[in-house]
């Protein structure tokens, strides 16, 4: 590993754990999709900025590209307060609309500037190693450290300054607000710390593939845990794990580092989505299985005490009766069986005592839908937990 | 060449024709379907389907090592549904929500793609220029056989709109309601989702994935600004969003060095700022003057019922009363008392006014009518 390595996996690692943090509440506030209309709308903002100093890196360009991500929250909330569109409509329109001026600006002004769009929206982290910050002539690390590293330290710092107000009104903005903050500052203090990162972000990942960090790992820590530290840490984690696997596995593709990246995101959020203990997709449908299980149960049991004519239940009869598939019968009859809810003889099904007392008290608690009836229950019953 | 020179042009030049024909069919098409995305709150699908086609143009070219449009659209279509169902996917199964299940598979599939493009770009083979004007767009690169394939998708997408109609606008405002009367809502919902990721896919090629959302949310929010009915929105949004790609092809033609694209979307922004100004039922100008009228009558009403509680007090109603002391009191306007006299509520004695018999009633009727409402 030589040096331009190592540091091409710092500055990734650092992007990933500066888009992470508010990436996380961006996702709790629901408003995901607002990085993605920052992340194409702060174009007018950067190449105006270019045109203005003609450096990529110039704070100026910073500054007025986190500027054009703010007015773009700001339009979006004027649009949507007006009622004539739906939320989302409002950013579907808002930042099409900068964008077109900034491609556009892009072709009539800079035929002849080192600046298109594909650097913008794409970025090219193998070339950051190369751009090196110089101080009085000695060569202090590549330039998108640095500025990654500034911004990193204000979103670290504004985090560890704000973050009882931030949690606050995230999951409470009516509370945040009684309670003396203002939840429009917070609002627009993160969607300012959301721009500034974009923009810091855009030439070393692209502006477009920022959102992928943004929300990627905060998502995926989402189906995790419901704590919001241990959301952001596992956040910043799966960022940074994602950022140098991605890196290695471009590295042996010879592609783009920050698509490579992004699929990194992509599988991991995938695994999780797939296998999370317990809001992963095999575990929902596991317990939809097992409730409707249950729930078939229970009817079956309904009906055994319902009915004391023998031929009301003769095992055949039951699958006529309540219509159910074969396999689902048996399912349920095993599983009447194994519980000792009934017994079986000469294909005739009957209540035991256990099974009847159960019956009645789950009657009881629909009748009446009283929690105390069924506390002993619970244990043994899934249909009834939560 | 200049805006004159292009209309008497698009007749005669036949890459000019074709654009203008092209665009103004993908406006068509994605303004009637965008109706249904932004009716139904699926506004940013667009964005998110258009990003999420990119890795489908990829695989395509990667199977087939060839260029042909249609080809490489048909593995947009699959990868843009495969992302829909899996948004849907998200948003059923997890406690994540819409936003960010968009927001997710928008980036992490256009991440993926662009792993693709750079990938095949290192490929020896020397196919591959001009993928990426997927990216961005060009309307440029639009031949004849493009536009009958938009030509045709759009007839066919007609076609099946208007014998789901009713289906449709069912499920448009009552999905529970359609449920019960007995529709396979997942079926119609699939098939008007399936056809929006169509229309997206249809797009890609003329402006590109970031400027799609726009052409299937415009013209559409525009539209519904001017009406309240289902069929004349459609249509309205269908003609919006044709003249913004007929315009836009326009302006990008009489200058050099100007997409087509983004002048489309702008064009198409154009309509929308206007119809939220001027359309006279929900515009922001008829709101603020409705508002100000509404105002105004309310300040009259005041006025006169401040008359009104003086003249009780006397024994004759017409008793003339100073301007000065109305001002005193209430500090109302010779304008505001004039409209008064307009309306025969108020009689005018030299520099004195007085209620008049009508006006006693109105007020004592107004007067009535509040302190019921008190109650």
């Amino acid at each position: 590993m030589n040096s331009a390595q190592i540091e091409i996996q710092l500055i990734a690692s650092l992007v990933a754990i500066a888009c992470a943090i508010p990436g996380t509440f961006l996702v709790l506030r629901k408003m995901a999709m607002i990085s993605d209309a920052i992340s194409h709308s702060i174009l007018p903002g950067i190449v105006i900025g270019f045109f203005i100093t003609q450096d990529l890196n110039s704070p100026l360009l910073i500054l007025l590209a986190a500027f054009t991500g703010v007015i773009t929250v700001v339009l979006v909330e004027y649009i949507q307060k007006t009622g004539l569109v739906k939320e989302d409509t409002a950013i579907g329109l808002v930042f099409p609309a900068l964008f077109s001026i900034g491609v556009i600006l892009i072709a009539k002004n800079a035929n002849d500037v080192h600046l298109d769009i594909d650097a913008v929206l794409l970025g090219e982290l193998a070339f950051a190693p190369f751009d090196r910050l110089l101080i009085a002539n000695v060569d202090v690390g590549p330039k998108s450290l640095w500025i990654i590293g500034s911004i990193l330290l204000i979103t670290l710092s504004l985090l560890i300054a704000f973050f009882k107000e931030l949690k606050v009104s995230t999951f409470d903005a009516g509370l945040a607000a009684s309670l003396g903050f203002s939840p429009a500052i917070i609002h627009y203090g993160l969607m300012s710390v959301a721009s500034v990162t974009t923009v810091g972000a855009f030439d070393a990942v692209g502006a477009i593939l920022v959102v992928a960090l943004m929300i990627a790992p905060a998502a995926t820590a989402y189906l995790l845990t419901t704590n919001l530290k241990k959301m952001l840490g596992l956040a910043i984690g799966f960022g940074v794990l994602s950022a140098i696997s991605g890196y290695w596995f471009a590295h042996w593709l010879d592609a783009s580092i920050a698509g490579s990246i992004t699929t990194m995101l992509g599988l991991l959020f995938l695994m999780v989505y797939l296998f999370a203990p317990s809001k992963g997709v095999i575990a929902v449908l596991y317990r939809e299985k097992q409730q409707r299980t249950e729930v078939s149960l229970l009817t079956f049991l309904l009906h055994l005490k319902n009915h004391d004519e023998a031929e009301e239940r003769h095992v055949n009869h039951l699958r006529e009766h309540i219509n159910w598939q074969k396999v689902r019968a048996k399912t349920v009859l095993e599983l009447a069986l194994k519980n000792n809810m009934i017994v079986v003889e000469k294909n005739i099904v009957s209540l035991t005592e256990k099974g009847d007392t159960f019956t009645s008290k789950a009657i009881d608690y629909i009748i009446t839908n009283r929690d105390a009836q069924i506390e002993d229950m619970k244990d043994d019953f899934f249909l009834f937990r939560g | 060449m200049d805006i004159q020179d292009y209309f008497s042009l698009v007749f005669s030049d036949y890459t000019l024709r074709t654009i203008t024909l092209g665009t103004a069919i993908l406006g068509a098409v994605t303004g009637m379907l965008g109706s249904f995305a932004v009716l139904r709150k699926q506004s940013l699908l667009g964005d998110a389907i258009s990003h999420a086609a990119l890795p489908g143009i990829a695989i395509a070219f990667l199977i087939t090592g060839a260029k042909d449009t249609n080809v490489l659209l048909l593995g947009a279509l699959v990868s843009g549904l495969i992302g829909t169902f899996w948004i849907r996917g998200i948003v059923k199964k997890t406690h994540l929500k819409s936003d960010t299940a968009l927001g997710l598979i928008l980036s992490l599939f256009f991440g993926f793609g662009m792993l693709l493009l750079t990938f095949i770009q290192k490929q020896p083979n020397a196919n591959q220029a001009g993928l990426d004007k997927y990216l961005f767009g060009q309307a440029a690169t639009l031949v004849e056989s493009d536009v009958w394939l938009m030509a045709i998708v759009t007839g066919f997408c007609l076609f099946v709109l208007l014998l789901f109609w009713k289906e449709f606008k069912l499920l448009l405002f009552d999905a529970d309601y359609t449920k019960t009367l007995g529709f396979n809502t997942t079926f119609i919902d699939i098939l008007i989702t399936s056809f929006i990721v169509l229309a997206i896919v249809l797009g890609l090629q003329t402006v590109g994935v970031v400027l799609m959302s726009a052409m299937l949310l415009a013209p559409a929010a525009a539209a519904r600004q001017w009406t309240n009915s289902l069929s004349t929105m459609v249509i309205l949004a269908a003609l919006f969003g044709a003249f913004s790609g007929v315009f836009g092809t326009a302006i990008s033609a009489s200058q050099n060095n100007l997409s087509t694209g983004p002048v489309i979307v702008l064009v198409a922004a154009v309509f929308v700022i206007f119809s939220f100004i001027f359309s006279p039922g929900r515009g922001l100008l008829f709101k603020k003057i409705r508002f100000i009228k509404n105002r105004r009558d309310l300040e009259l009403h005041k006025t006169l019922a401040f008359m009104h509680h003086i003249a009780a007090t006397h024994e004759d109603i017409s008793h003339p009363h100073a301007i000065k002391l109305l001002n005193n009191f209430q500090g109302y306007t010779r304008a505001t008392l004039q409209k008064l006299v307009e309306k025969d509520y108020v009689r005018l004695e030299g520099n004195l006014w007085c209620l008049t018999e009508t006006g006693f009633e109105t007020a004592a009727n107004l007067y009535t009518k509040q302190s019921t409402k008190d109650e």
